[in-house]
């Protein structure tokens, strides 16, 4: 009964892996990684702004400098002295700035001498300043009545919200944020690049372990080496998708249960709006859309499963197919460095799904992102990071039919260069030799 | 005694060189068969074809005359000659585990183990990992594992390597025990002098060929060299005349301690023999006229020189 063989090695593959405290370590610790990576950019940004920058400013228009702006990074300080002298005397401050006398028909008669390098948001923050002043300056000219309040009255911000067209018909007209969308897209297809490695390559070291403890030739005296190498991947694969239904499970509580408690009630009610599709209620509660559809994103549960569902679907795919790569390639080599030379044809496709996942989703619905979400080797990452945007179900379905499809011909494959290499020891074979043994006959 | 396995006119090849080239041989029921051979002679290839891991380019193998087939393996305990286990699991836990890869549910298996474990006082080893035994402890455990589900055949390849004496003697013992409760061996070995003590056939293969094989009491007389060694007391010169034209005298090893002289003889005719004896009888006092057999290693070793 060869079935219960591969069940037992399944046991045995996913019993030596869940039962180590790493295991659990990582599937509670990862979710909170993820946070903090996506978080971390804002935080880099709002401690690495080092002390403020004072400039001193030599004005001979006499109309900049007195509306001249400080906020936390920089300082402006009006001074009488000469440019010369002052670059020389105020060494201790960040740099002069200089203003021509004839600003206004001039506007390029400004220089800043710096004592160290400046950066791009300071040299923007200044022009953008003596821009706004100048047109405020020029408008004056014109000697408009209650200009002041005029200004006031105009000076807008937008904030815009997406409906998707083709679904408002059946009053399911989820708001569609591309903002969330790409934030879940990245997530997304980065998850399934890790677990493609991380998994993939946990299956390689297992077969090179087994090689090197000569387990295996104990093993293959009692089940085929075949049932050996679909245990093996099959055992690895419930791990994932374990870690994969916890981390659903923990991000469901926390979405659905947790966040709505946490959330202030006008928020909530925003986001309630937003998952109604009534648009009108959402832009009078005065908060961010943007916000809003995020949240209403990680708290709608029918969205929340349908993205795990995938998640689930397109890792294991993903995984089987990769997996049975690293299989063959483990069961070639003695040891991890022997490994990496043929490692290469696996790590490419990888790679490039998710360089491919970084353009596609600038634009998820090109010629480029869908055939790069079809094509087998890149689809797991690609398509998941389009998932997000509500792409048409049967490119999802083309996509996992040609996925799971292409794993059978790989394991096909791979187990004829497993038998094989389980048993060559020594030289490191080379690709060229690893397509021969998949002619070899048993 | 009836024949558990038979293999026949098996030959495989590999891409640059011939592992086997039409291999025969016969494993009677009960037997300890010996499979040796120099290194690289394709002992293992054979073994592995035995156990279904690789498949013959032509020939079959036979197992209580029927093609051997997948679940046959259930019946086949291998214990290969680079031992391993998975050195992270535990020495109960693995060998649970090996045991229901063989068909054994976890309360036969359990209750089997535990009996093992008993007779070679390892209990205290049950919770411990593997990577915590020394060598010799965990080829022990092996050892329980290739026999723990009672095979009908049992392939031993070189199964004392690594083992103390005392723990080879164990193991020799439990062998034979084995063999006594009816199970066939198959013992792949380098190591003569324990194919003399435990085996009753034998399979000598070399350069992927079998060249020699038998029951290890025919092979070593047949392939005795006739030569004799005599112990006497008396005259020389009688001894030598009374033998002259009969046989030929290889050496005189003289031995000053003992009162009894001994003599290497060559007789060329088996016939012959009754006559030296009376002639020798006549002239001298004897006091021993026995054959010397040869070893298996001296066998061995000329057969594999091709000078058998």
């Amino acid at each position: 009964m060869p079935t219960s063989n591969i069940l037992l090695i399944i046991q045995r593959e996913f019993n030596e892996r869940v039962r180590k405290k790493s295991f659990l370590l990582s599937t509670l610790i990862t979710p909170f990684l993820i946070i903090a990576l996506m978080a971390a950019p804002a935080f880099i940004m709002k401690y690495s702004r080092g002390e403020q920058k004072r400039i001193a400013v030599i004005d001979d228009s006499g109309l900049v400098a007195p509306y001249l702006e400080s906020n936390e990074t920089v300082r402006f300080e009006t001074t009488n002295l000469a440019p010369d002298e002052a670059r020389k005397r105020l060494s201790d401050l960040f740099g002069v700035l200089c203003i021509g006398s004839d600003i206004l028909e001039n506007p390029n008669d400004v220089r800043l001498y710096a004592n160290a390098s400046t950066s791009l948001s300071l040299e923007s923050n200044i022009t953008d300043q003596i821009a706004k002043i100048l047109e405020t300056e020029k408008l004056k000219a014109y000697d408009i009545k209650d200009l002041d309040r005029i200004l006031g009255e105009v000076k807008t911000t937008v904030a815009m919200q997406t409906f998707r067209n083709d679904r408002s018909q059946e009053g399911d007209s989820q708001a569609q944020s591309s903002a969330a969308a790409t934030a879940i897209g990245y997530v997304l297809g980065f998850i399934l690049y890790m677990f493609l490695m991380i998994y993939g390559s946990m299956v390689m070291q297992s077969v090179i372990e087994e090689k090197n403890s000569r387990v295996l030739e104990v093993m293959v005296s009692s089940v085929r080496p075949f049932d050996l190498m679909m245990g093996k991947i099959l055992g690895v694969a419930a791990v994932a998708v374990v870690q994969i239904l916890l981390w659903g499970i923990l991000v469901m509580v926390v979405g659905g249960f947790v966040m709505p408690r946490l959330l202030p009630a006008e928020a909530l009610a925003g986001v309630q709006a937003m998952q109604q599709g009534m648009p009108d209620t959402v832009s009078m509660s005065g908060m961010d859309p943007e916000m809003l559809q995020a949240v209403a994103a990680m708290t709608d549960l029918g969205y929340m499963l349908k993205i795990f569902g995938c998640l689930l679907l397109f890792v294991v795919g993903g995984y089987l197919l990769y997996s049975a790569m690293f299989a063959a390639v483990g069961s070639a080599v003695d040891n991890v460095q022997d490994a990496s030379q043929l490692q290469m044809p696996i790590t490419l496709p990888i790679i490039l799904a998710l360089l491919m996942m970084l353009a596609v989703i600038e634009d998820p619905n090109s010629q480029l992102a869908f055939w790069f979400s079809i094509i087998p080797f890149t689809s797991p990452v690609v398509m998941m990071a389009r998932i997000p945007y509500d792409i048409p179900w049967w490119e999802i379905l083309l996509s996992l039919t040609l996925l799971y499809a292409s794993f059978v011909g790989m394991v096909w494959l791979a187990a004829k260069i497993y038998r094989v290499g389980i048993f060559m020891y020594g030289k490191k074979p080379s690709l060229k030799e690893l397509a021969k043994w998949m002619r070899y006959k048993y | 005694m009836k024949d558990l396995l038979s293999v026949e006119h098996v030959s495989k090849r590999y891409a640059a060189h011939t592992a086997l080239d039409d291999v025969s041989l016969v494993i009677p029921e009960g037997s300890v068969y010996g499979l040796l051979g120099p290194n690289g002679a394709g002992k293992t290839t054979l073994i592995r074809i035995i156990n279904r891991i690789t498949a013959p380019d032509t020939g079959r193998v036979l197992f209580e005359g029927d093609e051997i087939a997948p679940e046959d393996v259930r019946r086949i305990g291998y214990l290969p000659e680079e031992r391993g286990l998975y050195k992270k699991m535990k020495v109960g836990e693995q060998a649970l585990f090996f045991a229901r890869l063989k068909g054994l549910s976890r309360r036969e298996a359990t209750l089997r183990l535990k009996q093992w474990f008993e007779k070679f006082g390892i209990q205290s080893w049950w919770d411990k990992r593997v990577e915590e035994l020394s060598k010799g402890m965990a080829q022990k455990v092996q050892f329980i594992v290739t026999v723990l589900h009672r095979p009908r055949l049992l392939i031993f390849d070189e199964p004392f390597s690594g083992f103390d004496p005392i723990n080879a003697n164990l193991l020799k013992e439990e062998i034979l025990a084995l063999r006594d409760q009816g199970a066939t061996v198959i013992f792949s070995t380098h190591n003569m002098s324990s194919v003399e003590e435990i085996c009753d056939h034998i399979t000598l293969i070399n350069r992927s060929k079998n060249i020699l094989s038998g029951r290890v009491d025919d092979i070593r007389r047949r392939h005795g060299a006739n030569i004799f060694e005599v112990a006497w007391r008396g005259d020389e010169e009688a001894l030598r005349r009374a033998v002259a034209g009969r046989c030929e005298i290889l050496e005189g090893a003289e031995r000053e301690e003992s009162v009894y002289r001994t003599l290497k003889l060559h007789v060329a005719d088996d016939d012959q023999v009754r006559s030296v004896i009376a002639a020798m009888n006549e002239a001298v006092e004897l006091r021993s006229f026995r054959e010397i057999i040869p070893s298996m290693n001296d066998i061995f070793i000329r057969a594999v020189n091709g000078t058998l």
